[in-house]
């Protein structure tokens, strides 16, 4: 018997238990109410502002969507295929817009296009004279805009990743058969990227179901709320617990639907055949559209970072955020404000490093062993355990959350209060991605490297510390930092699970908020985005080479 | 030293059989070759006899202990082999020095400078001293097959195991390191399996080679052996070029296909049945135009139309149709004899094999 099998064993049920638990919980409760069976389903359906949600998410959701294909695709195919100047620039920047927390965004775009304080706005009636504003964010169209600013990178991602695995050759065979350059676009290329496109797009829309802090910031105050802030008010007192579980049922399915969805569309047409080797990426000369092009890349740009960047960098920096950065307006009392004078943000900023490192830690360690194990097909029926542990994706946040205080608020497990419910929904959340890295990283280190230890009589473990370890290490600690950042910027579940003992940098963002905080929000904003960024820096010197790329 | 036993050994992957009922026998100190097309189950056997897979069926022993049945399995760590890999499998992060002298730690234990010492003296057969502190990354394609090659080697191995080694060599490297790894086999004489698809590889190579088919023996012996007398159609293609002609036996001794008319080198199968006759294409002789001085009791003499005439530099190779079948020879350089022209083809009796027909 192989000694090491225990090891795996308690693995894939630790999984196990991390997953079913509250899923179980979740779905027990919703049939459990008052009224028992469908109850709580007909009291949740049949509440006229239930159904509003859900239209409402809906339709933010499908344009979301839209307008990240629209924007994502182009960019992607000028940075990818095109002689765009300055694409390093434009792939940065998009970085940079990926793991920037949309909920900052959505506040940054409230200081920005407020109907009456925004700055924007303001400038507007100046050089105007108009009396009413350019835009309005409160409204649905302002919150398709502001979320679409931070979901349209994972179009991005899909199709530039795709575009820069398929060789010219590919369609250079379709010139030398005669056909015209739009000819290969419109039946070589597009075909080629369709997958790439209809996932992207998937993965744009699943976003925007499972957001919570833009509706939150942009919707409740003008009125209106999508799924995901209505099931968070069913939180508010008095607490309507089933009705949150049976409201997260349809939010469940259609993620699950669209992730089934997304998985079919790539799985057809052998669209692993598209990793061209070593072919020769031609790129295409954009002639005089070159610099309109790229203008039209900044403008992008300019709204989904350099705005709102500014604006928070210039109410961190003033007395009041509204009126011009001058002499007299500059303060570094917010600072001071911040960090000293408001208690929460100490502990705030402790609780979500602990919880950032123990996740990362145990989410790392935890998908390096499923990944492992899988990777090796080390026990019976590892093969349906990427399942179980992909499974999160689905679970939307606030969902999650949901069904972990329902868990875990009862015995034999009373972890509501603690820090530790949150640290299980960030490892059940983060465990996806940490996955998915984890996975990459050992398909990466040849089995062979492995048989050869074994065959000159080194047992398993060993071989796995001495030599698979060692090969493994950058791709893990990358995966650490990827759950790390996801910890430090997580909102959805914590604003459903903290208690005043437990509070995150995100929730006490939304706190301040309510209190009318911007130059607060702004300094632990920046602060949130300095931590991240560092991360990141580092996670781009371990792997060497760009973070996007290996982003599914 | 101990040789290898392999009895029954059936291994499936879904509904698929990669190996069946394989039964093998390598004599201590002998290099056999595993050989076959892919999909044959020569990896699969390798893998199975590395511990490295679980039978179905079957056993593997070395000497008289075993090694793998269904009841169990002795990990790949605790079977005294070492195995050279398809990849090299050479460990990035260690130094050459440091990869060939893993294997070391374990088993009998050495000092640590006597360990220094066996690094050296192996990488000085393998050619490579002075390369101790490279990393594999650094080496060229051939310096990391001789690595791999020592770091098996420096463990004195009960069995040496080597799955297609020197596939991912260009072809002039491929040749010399044949003789290199006959040369090692020779000083070392370690019981050795070797899985290839080249034939002329495994000919140079091995003692002996066991043609595998559909997961089992089709047949095993030395190289002449399978040349000279194939006991399968399949075995008769797979090693060299031959004429196969399927024929209908009319009397034993003599095989007809249509107006073709053979005797053949054994009369053991009886009138009506079906055989496959292979007859190699060297082994004919094309003289040009009807000769009828050709007649002799121990050759078969045809008669046909030459249809295509090759210039290989070191010979000919023809195409003639001998009343309706087309047989390939092979003839040394010299003069050309034109396509149009009646040949005469002068077979040996001996040469033509009757082989069983499907």
């Amino acid at each position: 018997m192989d000694r090491s099998l225990p090891v795996w064993v308690v693995t894939a049920l630790l999984l196990a238990l991390l997953m079913l638990l509250p899923l179980g919980w979740l779905v027990a409760l919703s049939v459990s109410g008052e009224g028992g069976g469908l109850a709580s389903y007909r009291a949740a359906l049949s509440d006229p502002h239930l159904r509003k949600a859900l239209w409402n998410t809906l339709v933010l959701a499908f344009w979301v969507g839209i307008f990240s294909l629209a924007v994502g695709a182009p960019m992607a195919w000028l940075t990818a295929r095109s002689d765009l100047p300055g694409k390093r620039a434009v792939r940065a920047l998009m970085l940079a817009s990926f793991v920037t927390p949309p909920f900052l965004g959505a506040f940054a775009w409230v200081m920005l296009a407020g109907p009456n304080a925004g700055l924007l706005n303001k400038f507007w009636r100046d050089v105007t004279g108009a009396e009413g504003p350019l835009i309005d964010i409160f409204t649905m169209p302002g919150l398709i805009f502001a979320t679409t600013l931070y979901t349209f990178p994972y179009v991005f991602i899909m199709i530039a990743n795709t575009l820069e695995l398929i060789a010219s050759d590919l369609e250079e065979a379709a010139s030398i058969l005669g056909a015209r350059r739009l000819t290969v676009a419109l039946t070589v290329t597009l075909p080629m990227v369709a997958p790439a496109i209809a996932s992207g797009f998937i993965l744009a829309v699943l976003q925007a179901l499972a957001l919570f802090g833009s509706p939150a910031i942009l919707a409740m105050p003008a009125g209106f709320h999508t799924i995901t802030t209505q099931i968070w008010s069913y939180f508010q007192y008095p607490p309507k617990i089933e009705l949150a579980a049976a409201a997260s049922m349809p939010l469940l399915v259609a993620t699950g639907l669209l992730l089934y969805l997304q998985k079919r569309v790539l799985g057809r047409r052998g669209y692993a055949s598209v990793g061209g080797k070593s072919g020769q990426r031609r790129t295409i000369p954009l002639g005089a559209l070159r610099w309109p092009a790229f203008v039209a890349c900044l403008a992008v740009m300019a709204c989904s970072i350099f705005l709102p960047y500014g604006v928070l960098a210039k109410a961190a920096l003033s007395r009041a955020w509204a009126q011009p950065l001058t002499w007299d307006n500059f303060t570094l009392n917010n600072v001071w404000f911040t960090f000293w004078q408001y208690s929460a943000t100490k502990d705030a900023i402790v609780n979500t490093l602990e919880l950032g490192i123990m996740t990362a830690t145990v989410g790392a360690l935890l998908a390096a062993l499923l990944a492992y194990t899988v990777n090796r097909k080390l026990v019976p029926g590892s093969q349906f355990l990427p399942f179980l542990v992909l499974a999160p994706v689905v679970i939307p946040g606030v969902v999650l959350a949901v069904g972990l205080f329902i868990a875990y608020t009862r015995p034999p497990l009373i972890l509501y209060g603690t820090l530790w419910i949150m640290f299980a929904a960030f490892v059940t959340k983060e465990l996806p991605i940490g996955y998915s890295q984890s996975d990459a990283t050992f398909r990466g280190v040849h089995v062979e490297l492995e048989e050869a230890g074994r065959i000159l009589g080194a047992g398993r473990l060993r071989v796995l510390r001495e030599i698979t370890a060692p090969l493994a290490r950058s791709g893990i600690i990358a995966t650490w930092c990827f759950v790390f950042i996801g910890v430090i910027r997580e909102l959805s579940a914590s604003i459903i699970l903290f208690t005043p003992n437990t509070k995150v940098m995100s929730v006490v963002i939304m706190d301040l908020k309510e209190e009318g905080q911007f130059g607060a929000i702004a300094v632990l904003g920046l602060f949130m985005l300095l931590m991240t960024f560092a991360t990141v820096a580092l996670m781009q010197q371990l792997l060497g080479r760009d973070v996007l790329g290996v982003r599914e | 030293m101990p040789g290898v036993t392999i009895r029954g050994l059936t291994m499936r992957y879904g509904d698929v059989a990669a190996v069946e009922a394989l039964d093998l026998d390598v004599a201590p100190g002998e290099l056999v070759a595993l050989l076959g097309p892919s999909g044959c189950g020569k990896t699969t056997t390798l893998r199975l006899v590395a511990g490295f897979l679980e039978p179905e069926a079957g056993e593997i022993r070395v000497g008289d202990r075993l090694l793998s049945s269904p009841a169990g399995v002795v990990p790949p760590e605790r079977r005294k082999m070492a195995m050279i890999f398809q990849s090299y499998a050479l460990w990035p992060h260690m130094t050459v020095a440091q990869n060939v002298a893993y294997g070391l730690r374990f088993g009998r234990h050495l000092a640590r400078a006597d360990r220094a010492g066996r690094v050296r003296e192996i990488l000085r057969a393998v050619q490579l001293s002075g390369y101790e502190s490279r990393y594999p990354g650094e080496l060229s394609g051939g310096q990391q097959q001789r690595v791999a090659v020592a770091r098996s080697l420096v463990v004195e191995p009960e069995i040496l195991l080597l799955d297609e080694p020197l596939s991912n060599l260009d072809a002039n490297l491929r040749e010399e390191m044949r003789f290199e790894i006959r040369r090692l086999h020779e000083a070392f004489g370690i019981t050795t399996l070797y899985v290839t698809h080249d034939q002329a590889e495994a000919m140079v190579i091995s003692d002996r080679i066991a043609v595998l088919e559909h997961g089992r023996v089709a047949q095993v012996g030395t190289a002449e052996d399978l040349f000279e007398r194939p006991a399968t159609r399949f075995v008769a293609q797979f090693i060299g070029r031959t004429n196969l002609v399927d024929c209908v036996v009319t009397e034993p001794g003599l095989v007809a296909h249509d107006g073709l008319r053979l005797r053949v080198a054994t009369a053991d199968a009886k009138a009506g049945a079906s055989v496959a006759v292979s007859i190699r294409p060297h082994a004919i002789t094309l003289i040009s135009g009807e000769s009828a001085r050709v007649t002799s009791d121990g050759d078969n003499v045809l008669t046909g139309v030459l249809k295509r005439a090759s210039y290989l530099g070191a010979g000919l190779d023809y195409e003639v149709d001998v009343a309706g079948v087309i047989l390939r020879v092979a003839a040394p350089a010299g003069a050309r004899v034109a396509p149009g022209t009646r040949v005469t083809l002068v077979v040996p009796i001996a040469r033509c094999l009757p082989l069983p027909a499907a």
